[in-house]
Order: C-alpha cells, then sequence, then structure tokens
C-alpha cells in the first residue's frame, strides 16, 4: 500500500470578510445530497423523507429546516439536503435515512456555498440578482435558482438578513469577486 | 422579457433558453407506413405564423422543466405558459 492520505480542500476555504456591515463567509463543512423522486414512487419518497427528517418535503420555491439538516425543494421532483457533515460519506448517510425510497447523489464537491448577512445584504445582492428579495416576495426559508453575474445559484433566505448562496465550484473564485464587488459598490 | 412559470412566478428570460416549435412534442410513430415522410415534417418542417405561436423554453438557470410558452410573434406579448409535460399527458403520453 502506498503511503499518502487525501487533504480536504474546498474553493474559498476560510474565506470570511465584511465590508461596510455586510459579511460575506463560506461556511466550512456543508455536504449537500440530491434526493430525485422516482417516476410513479413520489408518494413513497415524499414519506420517506418525512419520517427521515420529520418534517415534510417543502413546497417547490420553499426550504424547511429539519434539525441540522435543510431540505430544499429545487424542481417537481428534486430536492437538496444540505447539513454540516465533514466525511465524504454524505451520500450514503442521506441514502440509509430514506430507506432507498429516492434516488440520492453526492453534489458537496461540485457546490461551493457563500453565506451573506448583515444589515445590507439585501442591497448588495439587489444589484446581481435578478429576482425580487423584498420579503413580501421571498420570505425567510424560500429558496430559488436564478442566475447572477452569468452564473447559476442557488439562493436560500436562512434569516431575516441571511442568506446562503451555492454555485458552481468551479468558478467559486469568479462569484465570490461578484459578490464582493457588489458590497463594495454599496458599502 | 418575463416569463411567468407556472410554478414559480415571473421569472427574468435570461434563465430561460429556447428550443423551437412546439410540435416537436408529437414524434411520429417510428414504424408507421409513413414514417420516413412523417419524420420528414417532424424534422424540417414549420409553420411561421405571425401571430401566436407556441414554443418550448428550458427553464436551465431554474429548476429545469420545460415548458410550453403560447407567444405572439409580432408583439412578443406571452399569452399562455405550460409545463411541457402536462401538454403531452393532455396529448394522451403516458409520463
Amino acid at each position: 500500500m502506498p503511503e499518502f492520505s487525501l487533504i480536504s480542500a474546498p474553493p474559498l476555504a476560510g474565506y470570511d470578510e465584511t465590508l461596510g456591515g455586510i459579511r460575506l463567509r463560506a461556511p466550512e463543512g456543508l455536504a449537500i445530497v440530491s434526493i430525485a423522486l422516482p417516476l410513479g414512487g413520489e408518494a413513497a419518497a415524499e414519506k420517506a423523507v418525512k419520517s427521515a427528517y420529520g418534517a415534510a418535503l417543502p413546497e417547490m420555491g420553499q426550504s424547511v429546516l429539519a434539525g441540522d439538516a435543510r431540505l430544499v425543494r429545487l424542481g417537481v421532483d428534486q430536492a437538496f439536503v444540505i447539513f454540516d457533515h465533514t466525511e465524504p460519506n454524505a451520500e450514503g448517510v442521506v441514502a440509509g435515512k430514506l430507506k432507498d425510497k429516492a434516488y440520492t447523489t453526492d453534489q458537496t464537491d461540485v457546490w461551493v456555498g457563500l453565506e451573506i448577512s448583515g444589515a445590507g445584504c439585501r442591497e448588495a445582492l439587489e444589484r446581481i440578482c435578478p429576482l425580487d428579495l423584498h420579503p413580501d416576495a421571498f420570505a425567510v426559508n424560500q429558496a430559488a435558482r436564478t442566475v447572477m453575474e452569468h452564473l447559476g445559484v442557488l439562493i436560500i433566505r436562512t434569516g431575516e438578513a441571511a442568506y446562503l448562496l451555492l454555485s458552481a465550484s468551479s468558478s467559486a473564485g469568479t462569484f465570490q469577486h461578484a459578490l464582493h464587488q457588489s458590497m463594495k459598490n454599496v458599502s | 422579457m418575463i416569463i411567468h412559470h407556472p410554478l414559480l412566478g415571473p421569472r427574468d428570460a435570461a434563465e430561460f433558453v429556447y428550443l423551437g416549435d412546439a410540435s416537436l412534442i408529437d414524434r411520429p410513430d417510428w414504424q408507421a407506413e409513413d414514417a420516413a415522410q412523417a419524420f420528414h415534417a417532424y424534422g424540417y418542417l414549420r409553420d411561421n405564423p405571425a401571430g401566436a405561436h407556441q414554443e418550448l423554453w428550458y427553464h436551465e438557470q431554474g429548476d429545469r422543466s420545460w415548458l410550453v410558452v403560447t407567444r405572439d410573434t409580432t408583439t412578443h406579448e406571452i399569452t399562455q405558459v405550460e409545463l411541457a409535460r402536462d401538454v403531452a399527458r393532455v396529448r394522451g403520453r403516458d409520463k
């Protein structure tokens, strides 16, 4: 056996910046697992999610916090589970909890997460996000996939003045730069 | 241009990609007698109306759903947006 060990090197590791009261940071240890509801087996899969997490799979455009996991409905037959988990076996954990009633795939490494928070964070997001983020239109726990600076983004409102943004890890630097620039422009 | 997604509400057209005429849903039967003729028409022949036009749009930067959008080609006014799978089911598809 060769003597080597793999080192985890997530994009934007350790990034944490505050500009004009807006904080942007890369959360550590986020695991993302996709759940696809099988055609014809939607009801059984939704039931499995409910018994595994104690919360029903939310409606489209919504997310729900169930313990340390956040369930996000992305489409008619697709959802994400986002939770803190540093071991490289997130998919197996979720598949086990769902008792294989849904198709699961590990998405952890293809996404990068950025958490933006602070009183003025909506002003910074407004400039690059085409969605209406006013609390009346995008309440806490709502989630949507959209584009910012030509990059696909999943945006989740995690608090009154806090959002979790997920984008492709391959363009993590560009995404971080776009947000940094927008924060600079409003502060 | 804003497309009113039936499940997600108003979304910017930048989130979508356009495919073409919604008649692409009606793929001909490959075992039919006139299959060659029917596939020629399916592949190449399109109406080019000045007015209401049904077309397929894909919500790529969104929920990845296919939509049938009814758009007026002279004004770009969108009068109806449906999920393509609902349209296909109405037309007799089983999935």
